[in-house]
Protein backbone atom coordinates (compact mmCIF):
# COMPACT_ATOMS: atom_id res chain seq x y z
CA UNK A 1 0.00 0.00 0.00
CA UNK A 2 1.17 3.35 -1.07
CA UNK A 3 1.58 6.89 0.99
CA UNK A 4 -0.26 9.49 -0.60
CA UNK A 5 1.52 12.66 -1.60
CA UNK A 6 0.54 15.91 -1.92
CA UNK A 7 2.93 18.59 -3.62
CA UNK A 8 3.63 22.12 -4.35
CA UNK A 9 5.13 23.45 -7.40
CA UNK A 10 7.03 26.33 -8.35
CA UNK A 11 7.62 25.85 -12.28
CA UNK A 12 4.39 24.12 -13.79
CA UNK A 13 5.63 22.46 -17.01
CA UNK A 14 7.97 20.40 -14.60
CA UNK A 15 5.25 19.50 -12.15
CA UNK A 16 3.36 18.41 -15.39
CA UNK A 17 6.48 16.65 -16.46
CA UNK A 18 7.56 15.07 -13.16
CA UNK A 19 4.08 12.90 -13.21
CA UNK A 20 3.36 12.94 -9.66
CA UNK A 21 -0.20 12.34 -8.57
CA UNK A 22 -0.95 15.59 -7.05
CA UNK A 23 0.37 18.95 -7.38
CA UNK A 24 -0.75 22.62 -6.47
CA UNK A 25 1.17 25.46 -8.13
CA UNK A 26 1.78 28.56 -7.05
CA UNK A 27 3.82 31.03 -9.27
CA UNK A 28 5.71 32.66 -6.46
CA UNK A 29 9.69 33.55 -6.01
CA UNK A 30 12.32 31.50 -5.16
CA UNK A 31 12.48 30.33 -1.65
CA UNK A 32 8.93 31.23 -0.38
CA UNK A 33 6.97 28.31 -1.49
CA UNK A 34 4.83 28.90 1.26
CA UNK A 35 4.88 32.68 0.95
CA UNK A 36 6.31 35.51 2.76
CA UNK A 37 8.07 35.18 6.23
CA UNK A 38 5.71 35.53 9.29
CA UNK A 39 2.63 36.00 7.16
CA UNK A 40 1.05 32.82 9.01
CA UNK A 41 -2.50 33.23 7.17
CA UNK A 42 -1.04 32.74 3.75
CA UNK A 43 1.16 29.70 5.00
CA UNK A 44 -2.01 28.17 6.44
CA UNK A 45 -3.75 28.95 3.59
CA UNK A 46 -1.30 27.12 1.25
CA UNK A 47 -1.20 23.87 3.81
CA UNK A 48 -4.90 23.67 3.47
CA UNK A 49 -5.19 23.53 -0.23
CA UNK A 50 -2.11 21.13 -0.23
CA UNK A 51 -4.49 19.03 2.43
CA UNK A 52 -7.34 19.28 0.54
CA UNK A 53 -5.65 18.48 -2.77
CA UNK A 54 -4.55 14.91 -0.31
CA UNK A 55 -7.81 14.22 0.41
CA UNK A 56 -9.95 15.09 -2.66
CA UNK A 57 -8.19 15.39 -5.81
CA UNK A 58 -9.99 13.00 -8.47
CA UNK A 59 -7.25 11.74 -10.18
CA UNK A 60 -3.84 11.07 -10.59
CA UNK A 61 -1.70 13.97 -12.42
CA UNK A 62 -3.81 16.92 -11.98
CA UNK A 63 -1.66 20.34 -10.98
CA UNK A 64 -3.95 22.91 -9.56
CA UNK A 65 -3.06 26.50 -10.23
CA UNK A 66 -3.89 28.50 -7.00
CA UNK A 67 -4.54 31.86 -7.96
CA UNK A 68 -2.97 34.05 -5.11
CA UNK A 69 -1.08 36.62 -5.38
CA UNK A 70 2.36 36.49 -3.71
CA UNK A 71 1.86 40.03 -1.41
CA UNK A 72 -1.32 41.93 -0.55
CA UNK A 73 -3.40 38.84 -0.69
CA UNK A 74 -6.46 38.84 1.76
CA UNK A 75 -6.40 35.08 3.24
CA UNK A 76 -9.93 34.57 5.42
CA UNK A 77 -9.25 32.24 8.71
CA UNK A 78 -10.07 28.75 7.54
CA UNK A 79 -12.97 27.79 9.32
CA UNK A 80 -13.18 24.18 8.26
CA UNK A 81 -10.38 22.27 7.34
CA UNK A 82 -12.43 19.21 6.06
CA UNK A 83 -13.80 21.42 3.36
CA UNK A 84 -11.59 22.84 0.37
CA UNK A 85 -11.42 26.32 0.29
CA UNK A 86 -13.26 28.23 -2.63
CA UNK A 87 -10.31 29.73 -4.61
CA UNK A 88 -9.00 26.12 -4.76
CA UNK A 89 -12.23 24.37 -5.63
CA UNK A 90 -12.71 26.71 -8.02
CA UNK A 91 -9.62 26.13 -9.90
CA UNK A 92 -9.99 22.36 -9.65
CA UNK A 93 -13.50 22.57 -11.24
CA UNK A 94 -11.44 24.66 -14.42
CA UNK A 95 -9.35 21.23 -14.38
CA UNK A 96 -12.22 18.94 -14.37
CA UNK A 97 -14.22 21.38 -16.99
CA UNK A 98 -11.12 20.36 -19.15
CA UNK A 99 -11.53 16.94 -18.52
CA UNK A 100 -14.76 16.76 -20.37
CA UNK A 101 -14.01 18.71 -22.67
CA UNK A 102 -11.68 16.19 -24.03
CA UNK A 103 -13.90 13.64 -23.81
CA UNK B 1 27.21 34.17 27.26
CA UNK B 2 27.03 37.13 29.79
CA UNK B 3 23.36 37.25 31.43
CA UNK B 4 20.82 34.82 30.38
CA UNK B 5 18.15 35.08 33.10
CA UNK B 6 14.95 34.86 30.74
CA UNK B 7 13.27 31.46 30.21
CA UNK B 8 15.09 30.78 26.43
CA UNK B 9 18.46 31.94 28.34
CA UNK B 10 18.40 29.50 30.26
CA UNK B 11 18.47 27.33 26.95
CA UNK B 12 20.93 28.94 25.19
CA UNK B 13 23.46 29.09 27.98
CA UNK B 14 24.19 25.65 27.19
CA UNK B 15 25.19 26.22 23.35
CA UNK B 16 29.02 26.83 23.06
CA UNK B 17 29.41 29.59 20.79
CA UNK B 18 29.55 33.20 20.90
CA UNK B 19 27.35 34.01 17.89
CA UNK B 20 23.58 32.81 19.05
CA UNK B 21 20.76 33.46 16.53
CA UNK B 22 17.01 31.92 17.23
CA UNK B 23 17.19 31.31 13.57
CA UNK B 24 18.17 28.61 11.47
CA UNK B 25 22.14 28.89 10.32
CA UNK B 26 22.97 29.98 6.79
CA UNK B 27 25.98 28.02 5.32
CA UNK B 28 28.47 29.77 3.82
CA UNK B 29 28.59 29.64 0.01
CA UNK B 30 30.48 32.79 -1.06
CA UNK B 31 29.56 36.38 -2.76
CA UNK B 32 29.06 35.58 -5.41
CA UNK B 33 26.73 32.22 -5.31
CA UNK B 34 24.80 34.82 -2.79
CA UNK B 35 24.43 37.18 -5.61
CA UNK B 36 23.09 34.89 -8.06
CA UNK B 37 21.04 33.29 -5.60
CA UNK B 38 19.36 36.90 -4.42
CA UNK B 39 18.85 37.53 -8.70
CA UNK B 40 17.27 34.56 -8.97
CA UNK B 41 14.54 35.14 -5.98
CA UNK B 42 14.28 38.94 -6.00
CA UNK B 43 14.42 40.20 -9.54
CA UNK B 44 11.57 39.15 -12.56
CA UNK B 45 14.54 38.76 -15.18
CA UNK B 46 16.02 36.02 -12.07
CA UNK B 47 12.67 34.66 -11.61
CA UNK B 48 12.16 34.28 -15.67
CA UNK B 49 16.15 32.62 -15.43
CA UNK B 50 15.08 30.12 -12.94
CA UNK B 51 12.00 29.15 -14.87
CA UNK B 52 14.13 28.59 -18.24
CA UNK B 53 17.00 27.04 -16.55
CA UNK B 54 14.70 24.31 -13.98
CA UNK B 55 12.40 23.67 -17.39
CA UNK B 56 16.10 23.37 -19.30
CA UNK B 57 17.50 21.01 -17.04
CA UNK B 58 14.33 18.83 -15.34
CA UNK B 59 12.04 18.88 -18.36
CA UNK B 60 14.07 16.21 -20.63
CA UNK B 61 15.47 13.96 -17.79
CA UNK B 62 11.63 13.75 -16.87
CA UNK B 63 10.79 13.02 -20.11
CA UNK B 64 12.39 9.82 -19.42
CA UNK B 65 12.18 9.27 -16.40
CA UNK B 66 8.33 9.70 -15.34
CA UNK B 67 7.01 6.83 -18.19
CA UNK B 68 3.76 4.58 -17.36
CA UNK B 69 1.18 5.04 -14.89
CA UNK B 70 0.84 7.78 -12.67
CA UNK B 71 1.13 6.53 -9.18
CA UNK B 72 -2.28 6.60 -6.81
CA UNK B 73 -2.50 6.20 -3.23
CA UNK B 74 -5.65 8.02 -2.25
CA UNK B 75 -6.26 8.63 1.56
CA UNK B 76 -8.14 6.12 3.21
CA UNK B 77 -8.81 7.75 6.38
CA UNK B 78 -9.91 11.42 7.43
CA UNK B 79 -6.59 14.18 7.78
CA UNK B 80 -7.83 14.16 11.57
CA UNK B 81 -6.45 10.55 11.78
CA UNK B 82 -3.35 10.74 9.56
CA UNK B 83 0.09 10.60 10.19
CA UNK B 84 1.88 13.00 8.17
CA UNK B 85 5.42 13.48 6.92
CA UNK B 86 7.60 16.95 5.30
CA UNK B 87 9.50 16.65 2.79
CA UNK B 88 11.60 19.36 1.90
CA UNK B 89 14.29 19.78 -1.14
CA UNK B 90 14.78 23.44 -0.12
CA UNK B 91 18.58 22.28 1.45
CA UNK B 92 16.95 22.63 4.89
CA UNK B 93 19.16 20.00 7.15
CA UNK B 94 20.09 19.50 10.97
CA UNK B 95 22.78 22.25 12.30
CA UNK B 96 24.68 19.63 13.86
CA UNK B 97 24.73 17.72 10.24
CA UNK B 98 27.05 17.76 7.21
CA UNK B 99 25.83 20.52 4.68
CA UNK B 100 24.65 20.00 1.42
CA UNK B 101 27.51 20.25 -1.25
CA UNK B 102 25.39 23.18 -2.67
CA UNK B 103 25.36 23.18 -6.00
CA UNK B 104 24.67 19.43 -6.16
CA UNK B 105 24.08 17.15 -3.95
CA UNK B 106 22.33 13.76 -4.00
CA UNK B 107 22.26 13.00 -0.46
CA UNK B 108 19.55 13.34 2.19
CA UNK B 109 19.22 14.59 5.85
CA UNK B 110 16.97 13.04 8.64
CA UNK B 111 14.98 16.36 10.11
CA UNK B 112 13.58 14.66 13.64
CA UNK B 113 10.08 15.72 14.44
CA UNK B 114 11.34 17.42 17.67
CA UNK B 115 13.98 19.88 15.67
CA UNK B 116 13.65 23.87 16.38
CA UNK B 117 14.27 26.13 13.85
CA UNK B 118 17.61 27.05 15.22
CA UNK B 119 18.57 23.76 15.21
CA UNK B 120 18.25 24.00 11.99
CA UNK B 121 20.61 25.63 8.59
CA UNK B 122 19.95 25.36 5.28
CA UNK B 123 23.01 25.28 2.28
CA UNK B 124 21.54 25.92 -1.22
CA UNK B 125 22.40 28.35 -4.07
CA UNK B 126 19.74 28.67 -6.14
CA UNK B 127 17.31 30.83 -4.13
CA UNK B 128 18.15 33.84 -1.77
CA UNK B 129 17.91 31.82 1.88
CA UNK B 130 17.26 35.45 3.36
CA UNK B 131 13.66 35.28 3.76
CA UNK B 132 13.35 31.68 4.44
CA UNK B 133 15.90 31.83 7.67
CA UNK B 134 13.61 34.72 9.16
CA UNK B 135 10.65 32.07 8.78
CA UNK B 136 11.50 28.29 8.36
CA UNK B 137 7.93 27.64 7.00
CA UNK B 138 8.39 29.24 3.50
CA UNK B 139 10.38 26.06 2.79
CA UNK B 140 9.61 23.64 5.85
CA UNK B 141 6.47 24.43 7.50
CA UNK B 142 7.16 22.25 10.42
CA UNK B 143 5.72 24.92 12.76
CA UNK B 144 2.61 25.38 10.94
CA UNK B 145 1.98 21.36 10.98
CA UNK B 146 2.62 21.22 14.53
CA UNK B 147 0.05 24.07 15.08
CA UNK B 148 -2.51 21.94 12.76
CA UNK B 149 -1.18 18.55 14.84
CA UNK B 150 -2.38 20.49 17.95
CA UNK B 151 -6.11 21.42 16.16
CA UNK B 152 -6.80 18.31 15.46
CA UNK B 153 -6.69 18.77 11.77
CA UNK B 154 -3.73 16.26 10.89
CA UNK B 155 -3.67 12.93 13.52
CA UNK B 156 0.21 13.37 14.36
CA UNK B 157 3.22 14.29 12.57
CA UNK B 158 6.41 11.56 11.52
CA UNK B 159 8.93 11.08 14.24
CA UNK B 160 11.70 11.56 11.19
CA UNK B 161 11.01 14.25 8.18
CA UNK B 162 13.66 14.92 5.02
CA UNK B 163 15.51 17.25 3.44
CA UNK B 164 17.27 17.03 0.05
CA UNK B 165 19.35 20.08 -1.76
CA UNK B 166 19.89 21.29 -4.93
CA UNK B 167 20.46 18.31 -7.36
CA UNK B 168 20.56 18.60 -11.26
CA UNK B 169 20.35 15.16 -12.03
CA UNK B 170 17.38 13.10 -11.13
CA UNK B 171 18.94 9.73 -12.09
CA UNK B 172 21.73 10.31 -9.67
CA UNK B 173 19.08 11.11 -6.96
CA UNK B 174 16.99 7.98 -7.64
CA UNK B 175 18.89 5.86 -4.69
CA UNK B 176 18.44 8.35 -1.86
CA UNK B 177 14.62 9.03 -3.37
CA UNK B 178 13.70 5.03 -3.25
CA UNK B 179 15.54 5.28 0.42
CA UNK B 180 13.70 7.93 2.04
CA UNK B 181 10.73 6.31 0.06
CA UNK B 182 11.25 3.12 2.22
CA UNK B 183 11.73 4.65 4.90
CA UNK B 184 8.20 6.73 5.09
CA UNK B 185 6.28 3.52 4.03
CA UNK B 186 7.66 1.58 6.63
CA UNK B 187 7.21 3.93 9.38
CA UNK B 188 3.29 4.09 9.08
CA UNK B 189 3.07 7.46 7.51
CA UNK B 190 -0.08 7.85 5.67
CA UNK B 191 0.68 11.56 4.19
CA UNK B 192 3.74 12.74 2.46
CA UNK B 193 4.23 16.72 2.06
CA UNK B 194 6.47 17.58 -0.50
CA UNK B 195 7.92 21.19 -0.60
CA UNK B 196 9.88 22.89 -2.89
CA UNK B 197 12.31 26.27 -2.75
Amino acid sequence: MGVTTSALALVKEVALAAHAPRFVYLHWPFGHALGEPGNIAQQRTVLHDMLSMAASAPRPGLVVDLPYKWRREKYPSIIDWETPGDAFVSQLSLLSQEDHGEK
Amino acid sequence: MGKSTTKAGSRWRSVATSTLSRGPGRTHIGWLKELWARFLSNTQLGAEVGHFASKAIALPQLKRLSVGEIPWSPLRKPLSECTVVLVTTGGVHLRSDPPFKVNSDSSFRVIPNGAQAEDLAISHQAYDRTDALKDINLVFPIERLRELEAEHVIGRLAENHYGFGLMGSAKRLMPSIREVARRISESGVDLALLVPA
